[in-house]
């Protein structure tokens, strides 16, 4: 093993397995870890040590933005640029202005979301290396699989590997970066 | 299949029931005092305490049949408490009755004193005299009745069942049944909340009153039933049921109906401040104005701003203390906004006050709990009748299992 790898990938069974061997791991000190699975656990985030994402807090200082240019756009429309008396109201008339600050909001935030969940999973990614792994393509159908990155500031090839072999692993791989 | 009978509530609730009836029981007292002396003002707290406590009994028929269509865990955990809600409507009949003998008697809806000549009293004609509108009360109760009878006798057919074959059938029968009834609900809703509480103003019409009220009794009934939960979860037998995960689900289901609120009544000022018809206008302008004007704006912000805000949070919904006392403080903001549809259509103009000018009786917070008193004594038996629990729903230890999830 003269190349540097990715990383190394144990595939289990059961999704009981991958749980209690994504807990050893993060008990064990590792933190660049990651686990698939074909359905959602949601046991997996505790287990792997995974913080809470800061997605909501951006979410909602997107819709804030939105907020805020909805009551610009509008101010900016209806009172500074091209003031129309519609119906005797006054230019600035805050519940007509409501709709479309309330329609920004949302456009806002549900950009901020599904962006930003993009980004912040590092989408799109045309290439990843766990792919390399040609029995990883099961863990969309009913396998479980858990990798140890290399980047891992506790990683070392032969301990990390023989860590990986005492857990309850059918298969442990290297994975080619 | 787990035994219903290890779920039967704890018997503490017989302590709560006394008191209910207590403080109920020297409520109505005082009440009849002051209706004695000022009629259509005790008539009009009443209706304020009615609308408000009914409408949790009333939510909880309408929940009830939603949780059969949807599924899901939040629905099983809750649904005994649904079903206690329901079964009230026995007593809520009998709190209508102050209210049917004062149309015949007293003028506290303006239509029964208004002149047959007035334009809507023509076209109305006998839509609008006072026995067609306890007929139609009686109508609506027993609709209702209908729905609660069939809901909870197939809920307890399934406490005898014995395989999840037979329980299935039974849940199938009532989720078959809340799609087309959830139809017949909403539109009992409609005619009821209009009776009881636009009419109240007969010049003045809204259309989507009805929905106001759906959205509103349900979102009173959610708020009742997680201050119930976070009670309970302290005790056998709901500590081995409850997780922070039901309290999550309830959580979000409260952030929806505080913005559907707050959503249907926006909708109904910009169409009408849109329009600028006098006609429909002056409703609105008279909550706008002085002691009204101040209650409108703390709606807005603690109907929905304030509780909207907090329920953001995820850590705040799952902590079931916080969201009880949050649901409790939603429950007394809509006892006020009751309040404001009820106080400015106030027509009584005995003490010199302009018409529709800011006023607050005592009787307005003694009416309120003797009302509640009474419901809440009634509900309370009714709770300790049946285990607190489906326990051989097919569902139930998935339910359990899913609240103690991550």
């Amino acid at each position: 093993m003269e190349h540097k790898l990715h990383g190394i990938m144990a595939e289990f069974d059961t999704p009981t397995q991958l749980v209690d061997a994504a807990r050893r791991a993060r008990d064990e000190g590792y933190v660049k870890t990651d686990a698939f699975s074909p359905f959602p656990l949601h046991e997996i985030d505790e287990a792997l040590g995974i913080k809470r994402s800061i997605l909501p807090y951006l979410i909602f200082a997107g819709g804030i933005t939105g907020l805020v240019s909805g009551l610009g756009l509008t101010y900016f429309v209806h009172v500074i640029d091209w003031p129309i008396i519609v119906g005797g109201r006054p230019a600035f008339s805050l519940p007509a202005f409501i709709p479309p600050m309330f329609e920004l909001t949302i456009l806002f935030a549900a950009f901020v979301a599904v962006f930003g969940m993009l980004f912040l999973n590092g989408l799109p990614a045309p290439y990843h290396p766990v792919f390399n792994v040609p029995r990883f393509a099961l863990a969309t159908r009913e396998k479980f699989f858990l990798i140890i990155e290399s980047a891992d500031p506790k990683y070392d090839y032969a301990e990390t590997r023989r860590f990986m072999e005492s857990l309850d692993a059918q298969e442990v791989f290297d994975v080619e970066d | 299949m787990a035994n219903p009978e290890n779920y039967r509530a704890p018997a503490e609730i017989n302590r709560w029931r006394t008191l209910a009836l207590g403080v109920g029981g020297i409520a109505s007292i005082i009440w009849a005092v002051g209706a004695y002396f000022n009629t259509e003002q005790a008539l009009l707290s009443w209706l304020l305490g009615f609308i408000f406590w009914a409408g949790i009994g009333f939510g909880c028929i309408g929940v009830l049949l939603l949780q059969y269509l949807v599924g899901g865990a939040w629905g099983v955990v809750i649904r005994r408490i649904l079903e206690a809600g329901t079964r009230t409507l026995p007593v809520i009949i009998l709190l209508f009755i102050p209210l049917a003998i004062g149309i015949y008697t007293r003028s506290f809806f303006d239509w029964t004193h208004l002149p047959l000549t007035d334009h809507v009293m023509e076209q109305r004609g006998i839509y609008m005299t006072p026995w067609f509108w306890i007929v139609r009360a009686g109508i609506y109760f027993a609709i209702w009745g209908v729905m609660v009878y069939l809901l909870n006798k197939w809920s307890a057919d399934q406490d005898l069942t014995t395989t999840t074959e037979q329980s299935r059938l039974v849940l199938e029968k009532a989720s078959r049944f809340s799609g087309p009834t959830m139809v017949v609900y909403c539109l009992v809703v409609t005619f009821a909340s209009v009776d009881w509480m636009l009419s109240l103003d007969a010049h003045w019409t809204s259309t989507i009153w009805g929905l106001l009220f759906a959205a509103g009794w349900a979102l009173s009934c959610f708020c009742f039933v997680v201050a119930m939960l976070a009670v309970l979860s302290d005790k056998a037998p709901m500590d081995g049921v409850l997780g922070k995960r039901h309290f999550h689900d309830l959580g979000k289901l409260i952030l929806a109906l505080v913005m559907v609120w707050a959503y249907f009544n926006f909708s109904q000022f910009l169409i009408i401040w849109s329009g600028n018809i006098p006609e429909e206008t002056g409703w609105i302008l008279t909550r706008m104005k002085g002691g009204w004007g101040y209650i409108g704006v703390g709606l807005i912000l603690f109907h929905f701003a304030f509780p909207f805000l907090v329920l953001l949070q995820q850590d705040f919904k799952r902590h079931s203390k916080w969201i009880a006392m949050l649901a409790i403080f939603i429950l007394a903001i809509r006892l006020v906004d009751m309040f404001y549809l009820i106080g400015p259509s106030n027509r009584i103009v005995t003490d010199g006050l302009e018409q529709g000018a800011f006023r607050i009786s005592w009787l307005d917070f003694v009416g309120p709990v003797a009302v509640g008193g009474i419901w809440l004594w009634w509900f309370f038996g009714e709770l300790l009748k049946r285990p607190l629990v489906p326990a051989r729903d097919p569902y139930f230890e998935g339910a359990i299992e899913h609240g103690r999830g991550h």
